[in-house]
């Protein structure tokens, strides 16, 4: 069984197990606890715009019918017949009015009520045997949304959204909020890797330093500049509350100059400048940041990037929402949307989708590399050799954890920010991961967090 | 130009016509063009209007009308883009395909229609892709249905006009698409 005071000191150093990319028990204590525990993603409410519009979605084993009743409330419903637990629906998206099971007939209205029950009176003797109208599908524990981004929560005890995700918000609204109308999704595309699932969230809140080398062929044949060595090192890392990311550095130029250098027309920078708070806007204006990668934890991640999407040159950035469905510890379902800012025009959503499908999703330039190297990682992880191994993921930290890295000389969102290339976000999702896995010990005694890696709040 | 969702011509050319034969060939020799990764001389059998694209298939109910998400494709690429991957692929490091995949793209059930326009061909065929990587891992198989629209080149040879790939999974059991089909 895994040590989990062991495990939990060695991640909190920065030397991370080599087996946890692929461990059966661990496996077993994150969907026991940290998925059951946490709030989980499951859709985005333009997925679902008219009422009985559904997606069916997952947290780890469990199915959920995430549908729009006829009221226009966004239900989570638990997708198993109350009678013999026939999986309700089995398509993976759809309008209906209700659901109806195909074993015995068992009927949902869609916001989960029993409304039709065959030969009620013959079979159960009417409501002397089986109140009907008490019945309705098990709802998810607790459903919250924010900016239209719905999660569910498997405890019925977990804190509200806001408050668990808490100042990531701030960040997570350079993706989500560029107008009062919000974004729409389009997707997802969906397969599978033979990767650990920690591998792509981990990667996506911190990692610029795979970026040079991973991503060089994209830069080489000129789809996306930034990633070179020189440029990808003058990124700003953060981290606050729930998540953190990963910035790229703009050329000087004011508010609008920057956004113009990424690809956005001038309309939509308009409706940026009215709906941004000034301290977002002073993180692109005066800072000079532009968000890229990030990952809320534990498992929803978001990119961000300004690819040349024709022979002209025309630079267009793609917003991507993807999510690490964990299958197993050696497995895990990508589910990955191109999102896009509702009110841009019609040209550009068409130019940004085309900047995301070369870039990510399942034939994805970036993508296609990236996930190379985590099932490498993960198929390397399964050993007695991996158990002996602590994998050094120390940068940013001195021998005596003294901080090397540079904080940015200004840095407007809250949290914890540092300069350039470190791990210091990868630490710190780990920590969160750890302290998810059921260990009831306070390892901080023992081994606090190295202060370069402290939560943030209050730390610029 | 003619479109590849346009309602199939009553029945196929026979199975003995040239231009039927002449298709045929034309995917098989494209197949092996993929197969050996040559896809540089692959480009040079595309029309500089190509439009080459994979929908995501999705699991819906009988009735529901689509089983194809709407604005959302694994493809859905121009020459531009095209271009750009095959570039990737042709620079030192594209790691996803460094040590190469062994690939294997069967051809089969070619079906050549003629079309409004004379010079240009809708070609069905079903194509199953065998992909296995390093050493140990387990390989990976896609299926998919295609129709093509080939057109005749000045040279007398064909060129792919139009393709659109309807792949058989909801989820896809491979790593990425860093294949053509």
């Amino acid at each position: 069984m895994v040590n989990l005071a062991e495990l939990t000191r060695d991640i909190r150093s920065g030397m991370v197990p080599a087996y946890v990319y692929n461990d059966a028990d661990l496996f077993t204590l994150e969907r026991d606890h940290l998925f059951a525990r946490s709030w989980v993603f499951l859709a985005h409410e333009s997925e679902i715009p008219s009422p009985g519009d559904y997606v069916v979605r997952r947290i780890v084993d469990d199915s959920f019918i995430v549908v729009r009743d006829e009221q226009g409330v966004v239900r989570v419903l638990f997708n198993m017949c109350l009678h013999r637990g026939m999986q309700l629906c089995r398509a993976e998206l759809g309008n209906s009015s209700h659901f109806r099971c195909p074993y015995h007939g068992w009927s949902y209205k869609n916001d989960g009520r029993l409304i039709g029950l065959p030969f009620h009176g013959d079979a159960y003797g009417g409501d002397r045997g089986l109140v009907k109208k008490e019945q309705r599908l098990l709802p998810a524990p607790a459903v919250d949304s924010y900016r239209g981004l719905v999660f569910a929560s498997l405890d019925p005890d977990v804190v509200p959204l806001r408050d668990y995700l808490g100042d990531f918000t701030f960040y997570l609204d350079f993706y989500l909020n560029q107008s009062p109308d919000g974004i729409e999704l389009r997707g997802p595309q969906r397969w599978r890797i033979k990767s650990n699932w920690k591998i792509g969230a981990e990667n996506f809140c911190g990692d610029s330093y795979h970026t040079p080398q991973t991503h060089t062929s994209v830069v080489e044949v000129g789809l996306f500049a930034e990633p070179k060595a020189n440029k990808r090192k003058e990124g700003a890392l953060y981290f606050a509350g729930r998540g953190g990311g990963t910035t790229y550095k703009l050329p000087p130029g004011t508010f609008e100059e920057k956004l113009r250098y990424v690809g956005y027309p001038d309309e939509m920078i308009t409706r940026m400048r009215q709906n941004w708070t000034p301290e977002q806007q002073r993180v692109v204006a005066e800072d000079g940041f532009m968000v890229s990668a990030a990952t809320a934890f534990p498992n929803l991640s978001f990119v961000h990037n300004w690819p040349q999407i024709n022979a002209d040159g025309l630079i267009r950035p793609f917003i991507s929402l993807r999510q690490w469905q964990p299958v197993s510890e050696s497995e895990t379902e990508v589910l990955s949307w191109y999102a896009v800012d509702a009110n841009a025009p019609d040209y550009y959503k068409e130019e940004s989708y085309k900047a995301y499908l070369m870039c990510f999703g399942s034939s994805g330039m970036f993508e296609q590399d990236d996930v190379e190297n985590w099932v490498s990682i993960t198929s390397t992880a399964k050993g007695a050799m991996a158990r002996r191994l602590l994998l050094n993921s120390r940068m940013g930290l001195g021998l005596d954890d003294d901080v090397i890295s540079q904080k940015p000389p200004s840095f407007s969102g809250p949290g914890r920010a540092y300069v350039g290339y470190g791990e210091h976000n990868q630490r710190s999702w780990l920590s969160l991961w750890s302290q998810h896995l059921g260990y009831s010990g306070d390892p901080a005694e023992h081994s606090p967090v190295p202060a370069g890696d402290a939560a943030g709040e209050g730390d610029r | 130009m003619t479109s590849v969702t346009s309602t199939a011509a009553p029945a196929p050319l026979p199975y003995t016509s040239e231009r039927h034969l002449l298709a045929w060939q034309w995917l098989v020799e494209e197949a092996h063009l993929f197969d050996r990764q040559r896809y540089t001389d692959w480009l040079g059998l595309l029309c500089e209007d190509i439009h080459y694209q994979m929908p995501v298939r999705v699991t819906t109910a009988k009735n529901a009308g689509f089983d194809r998400l709407a604005g959302m494709s694994h493809f859905d690429e121009d020459l531009y883009s095209l271009r750009k991957r095959v570039a990737r692929f042709e620079t030192e490091h594209a790691w996803t395909e460094d040590p190469p995949s062994r690939l294997r793209h069967y051809v089969s059930n070619v079906r050549t229609f003629a079309t409004d326009d004379p010079a240009e061909l809708r070609v069905e065929s079903y194509v199953l892709v065998f992909r296995s990587r390093g050493d140990v891992r387990e390989s990976a198989l896609l299926s998919a249905g295609r129709v093509d629209v080939l057109r005749e080149a000045g040279d007398g040879g064909l060129r792919l006009a139009d393709r659109m790939i309807e792949v058989d999974e909801s989820v896809l059991r491979m790593q990425n698409l860093g294949i053509f089909l």
